[in-house]
């Protein structure tokens, strides 16, 4: 019964702030109402036993990534000239979903279609298991994303660095 | 009760907003969020399944998901002060420059 308050609750929260994150017309405020759904979709991650996974959504997704973001938004100095001209925002978004909500339907009737088991609170993904089944069958994958991960970092350097003149 | 379908229902709703969110809006931060929002409910699917099954590849898979997503949002950002310094503008429809021009001559 718990569990069900907690549910409904964190999804109707996430929906909210993910429909609000897109109706903003400031970027400042889309990413702090984004910051709301991430940590509702912890919440759901707690609630699905992965525990690792909720603090790594936590400390990745709303510490580093929203908070890059909003440093971002903050150093470019963003004045109410430099934002897009959107007229016809809310009849954009309103066309939008008229013509996305068919696929939405299909795919949430096929969902119902099938049989699911009921939520059991159990904690089976914690920092101990995760680790062992990171390090024992996908040693692999995570070497490559820290080669990944260096390489991103070489390429925004690159990106992001002042040129030099060429005269 | 609520079970995994519950969740997979949410997911899906996450999806749609966020695609909604990269066709309609023209503001290129919000349209960087929608995808992140999209990454996020693949996330959700995959670790709904990984309870499902008992079996902790999808929270592996989601690590791996986020860890990407990580990489992803530095060189997004980057190109996001590059664009700001040449256009003054966050409109995506600045890439419009980057489309051939018809030689009607």
């Amino acid at each position: 019964m718990l569990s069900n308050i907690i549910f409904f609750t964190l999804s109707l929260t996430a929906l909210g702030s993910a429909f609000a994150m897109i109706y903003f017309r400031q970027p400042i405020n889309s990413a702090l109402s984004f910051i709301v759904t991430l940590l509702s979709i912890a919440g759901l991650f707690a609630l699905l036993g992965g525990s690792f996974l909720f603090l790594v959504q936590i400390i990745i997704y709303a510490g580093a990534v929203v908070t890059l973001i909003l440093f971002i938004i903050m150093f470019l100095n963003i004045k109410e000239e430099n934002l897009p001209h959107e007229p016809y925002k809310g009849r954009w978004i309103l066309f939008m979903s008229l013509l996305i909500s068919p696929f939405t339907a299909v795919l949430i009737s096929s969902i119902n279609s099938m049989e699911f088991s009921i939520l059991h609170l159990k904690d089976f993904g914690s920092i101990k298991d995760v680790g062992m089944e990171l390090f024992n069958h996908w040693v692999l994958p995570f070497e490559m994303v820290s080669i990944l991960l260096l390489i991103a970092l070489i390429g925004v350097i690159v990106l992001a660095k002042k040129e030099e003149s060429h005269d | 009760m609520i079970d995994v379908g519950h969740f997979f229902i949410l997911a899906v709703l996450l999806f749609s907003i966020g695609m909604v969110g990269v066709i309609s809006r023209r503001n290129i931060f919000v349209m960087y969020m929608s995808i992140e929002l999209m990454l996020n409910a693949v996330n959700l699917v995959l670790v709904a399944l990984s309870h499902h099954h008992e079996d902790l590849n999808g929270q592996v898979m989601a690590i791996m998901i986020i860890a990407i997503a990580a990489a992803e949002a530095s060189i997004f950002l980057a190109l996001f002060v590059m664009l700001f310094k040449n256009a003054r503008s966050l409109d995506a429809n600045f890439f419009e420059l980057l489309k051939q021009e018809k030689h009607n001559d």
